[in-house]
């Protein structure tokens, strides 16, 4: 092979490996895919690939906003309080007005609460260039503690009459010989805000913006993007994205309980930050962080299946998130050291 | 000062005071910034309280119970601090504690089933596993973030889930029993009316601040924080410095884990899951930079002690835990937002002062 040749399949790995190694990803999921196939036939099903799709819509929504936070240079762990606070206060003024606005109007005033808490994260964050980490776990325990004084800390278990028309909804339903396979409706929204997001990133000022900041702020600031402005905006989004997450967990899950959800953040964390995600902001992209939610979401189905105890799930994840950015922090310190190397080589001293 | 420096003498002895006087005075802004808020925020805390209910809020036992309870948390935020004062920060010190208090409280149960005397005998041995606990717990974020390379909170996010995990795996979601008694006992036990775990924790305080401020490691843990690229052109090696925080963090961790067992015999996993949260509280109420390079040990000890007196306050004037949880996350912002706007004026005020003195000489 010559050297063009070379070169040109070199490029075309270059491309499939993606900016952020979503296709190292992609090659690692579709790996246990085949091998948790071949290792219990049960797996191989549309009933299993159905669940793992619907257990992933929440987390994928939850996901999809903390990317946003975290290309930005941030972290965001109030996301989960926000969602649970929006969507239950939603439910339980719906319950306690005895009104029902609609599916439609339901998501309205769950998006406006969510968007107001994720304005306090922005403004706080922006204002006074306060550590993201410790704004929002200030901002988690506050919201938390003021649903659980205030509005309500009882379990809901009957949602109002729109949003539960719509839990047992299915886009299709297929019965196969190992039992009823259905994808719920709820898949919709979330590949909707997939593309979306995808879409705002890649092509709109804002999205460009968002990727600038996280490269560095003050760079972003002299190239003329209004830095503030823009952070505030990236944490009344990720609110409002999490209140949408929290009305269709609720959806999904036909009740409403005050105490759900909170507690998993760190697990969506993880899973963006497998998807290629930069903790120090500037990279990530959709398609890897869907890959990473499912990779998650497959490792714990396939322990089930291969029999190993849920209790092992959290030690997956965090073994997982360790071994992902590990391989990622050698390969910067070699290519690093590479770069020296080279420059010496330029430079004999 | 008013009057115009002459000769070239005078200048300097000029220049000279305001050198002094400018370190002066940011030295003590640097004091303030840590024990001297802390003290008054103490002070003013068990004012509050003991204005609005004097019977329950002062009576020796509630004061006793603030004392019992702290060092457990106290403990954590001193190795909290430790990991920020390198600018890193460790998640996993809660999920140590819990593990090593598992640890022993599994080892102890195991022995007591054939042997109860013997069992009883093994406490020193018991406390030396717990600590060990933490040491390796330790020495494998030490390893992941010195040398692997990876983010510290990044790392210890990992480590968390793993030491949880395998807490939640060893125990089976419940909660064990079984300590020695004479562990309880000292977990109990007071001298002059004070907690004997208060002691030790105060103790175990002075010894990190004896090494954070008067040892070459402490000053080399100090720089690393306050500019890594500084530190490591100062031929300091910071995967030996960064390795030697998150083990003594580790360390703390176990020892947290040995309190939690002494002050109540039982280990569960997820025992303490708010405490995550509420010792970044303290450490950063207690002045600590979370970006690296500054932080004292009494203002985290003093930190410890106002969120123990505002939590028995409000049990006092009945209110609930969750509105402890708002006023947590009240004072961890306006604390740090107070921080920013002071750190900025006094930013503003530098070059003005500057330009003054350049004028006048």
């Amino acid at each position: 092979m010559n050297g063009f040749e070379l070169s040109k399949v070199m490029g075309v790995v270059q491309r499939f490996r993606g900016a952020n190694n979503e296709g190292v990803l992609a090659i690692i999921l579709l790996a246990l895919i085949v091998g948790m196939s071949i290792a219990n036939p049960a797996f191989f099903t549309l009933t299993t690939f159905f669940a793992i799709v619907r257990s992933s819509i929440v987390s994928l929504i939850f996901a999809l906003g903390v990317l946003i936070v975290i290309i930005s240079g941030g972290i965001d762990v109030s996301f989960a309080t926000i969602a649970i606070f929006a969507a239950y206060s939603t439910v339980r003024l719906s319950q306690s007005a005895d009104f029902d606005p609609g599916l439609i109007g339901m998501l309205a005033i769950a998006l406006a609460i969510g968007g107001l808490l994720g304005l306090v994260n922005g403004a706080v964050i922006a204002r006074f260039r306060l550590p993201t980490l410790i704004v929002t776990l200030g901002t988690q325990g506050i919201f938390k503690g003021i649903l659980l004084t205030y509005i309500g800390s009882q379990y809901i278990a009957d949602l109002p009459a729109s949003l539960a028309a719509v839990s047992t909804m299915n886009v299709f339903q297929i019965t196969t010989d190992t039992g009823r396979a259905s994808l719920h409706i709820m898949v919709i929204p979330a590949v909707l805000l997939c593309l979306l997001v995808a879409w705002v990133l890649r092509n709109t000022m804002f999205g460009r913006g968002i990727y600038a900041i996280g490269g560095d702020p003050e760079a972003a600031r002299r190239a003329g993007f209004r830095v503030m402005r823009t952070q505030m905006w990236i944490y009344v989004i990720v609110g409002m994205m999490a209140a949408a997450a929290g009305i269709i967990y609720m959806i999904m899950g036909r009740s409403a309980n005050p105490r759900d959800l909170v507690g998993g953040e760190l697990d969506i964390i993880a899973a963006v930050v497998l998807g290629g995600a930069s903790i120090f902001g500037g990279r990530g992209s959709v398609l890897g962080t869907t890959l990473g939610v499912l990779l998650v979401q497959v490792i714990n189905n396939s322990l089930i299946l291969a029999g190993v105890p849920s209790a092992w799930q959290r030690t997956a994840v965090g073994l997982l998130l360790i071994v992902g950015v590990g391989v990622q922090a050698l390969a910067a310190k070699r290519s690093s050291r590479e770069i020296r190397a080279l420059v010496k080589e330029e430079v004999p001293a | 000062m008013n009057s115009k420096p002459t000769s070239g003498s005078t200048l300097t002895r000029f220049n000279d005071q305001v050198q002094d006087r400018t370190s002066a005075v940011i030295s003590r802004i640097h004091v303030s910034h840590g024990a001297g808020r802390m003290v008054l925020l103490v002070l003013i805390a068990f004012t509050f309280f003991t204005a609005l209910n004097p019977s329950v809020f002062l009576s020796l036992l509630n004061l006793q119970n603030i004392a019992l309870a702290s060092p457990e948390i106290g403990i954590i935020a001193l190795a909290m601090m430790l990991a920020m004062l390198t600018g890193g920060i460790d998640l996993s010190l809660v999920s140590i504690a819990n593990l090593s208090a598992i640890a022993m409280s599994t080892l102890y149960a195991t022995v007591a089933a054939d042997n109860p005397a013997m069992a009883e005998e093994l406490m020193p041995v018991l406390i030396l596993v717990g600590i060990a606990v933490g040491l390796v717990g330790g020495l494998i974020n030490g390893f992941l973030i010195s040398y692997v390379g990876i983010t510290p909170i990044l790392a210890t996010l990992g480590t968390m889930q793993i030491y949880n995990g395998i807490a939640i795996a060893w125990t089976g979601g419940r909660t064990l029993y079984g300590s020695p008694e004479s562990l309880t006992v000292i977990g109990q036990a007071t001298v002059a009316g004070i907690p004997v775990l208060f002691v030790m924790f105060v103790l175990v305080a002075i010894a990190i601040g004896v090494v954070i401020n008067k040892t070459p490691v402490g000053l080399k843990i100090q720089l690393q924080g306050a500019n890594p690229i500084a530190a490591r052109y100062s031929g300091i090696n910071s995967h030996v410095v960064l390795m030697s925080t998150y083990v003594v963090a580790g360390l703390l961790g176990g020892l947290g884990g040995v309190f939690f067992l002494a002050r109540n015999p039982t280990a569960s996993a997820d025992y303490g899951a708010s405490y995550v949260l509420l010792v970044i509280v303290i450490a950063v109420l207690g002045g600590t930079n979370p970006n690296g390079g500054f932080a004292t040990v009494s203002g985290v000890v003093l930190a410890t002690l106002t969120l123990q007196i505002v939590s028995s306050g409000f049990t006092a004037i009945r209110l609930s835990s969750s509105e402890y949880a708002i006023a947590q996350g009240v004072i961890l912002i306006v604390v740090m937002v107070a921080d920013q706007v002071t750190w900025r004026r006094r930013r503003r005020r530098a070059p003005t002062r500057a330009r003054v003195l350049a004028s006048r000489t």
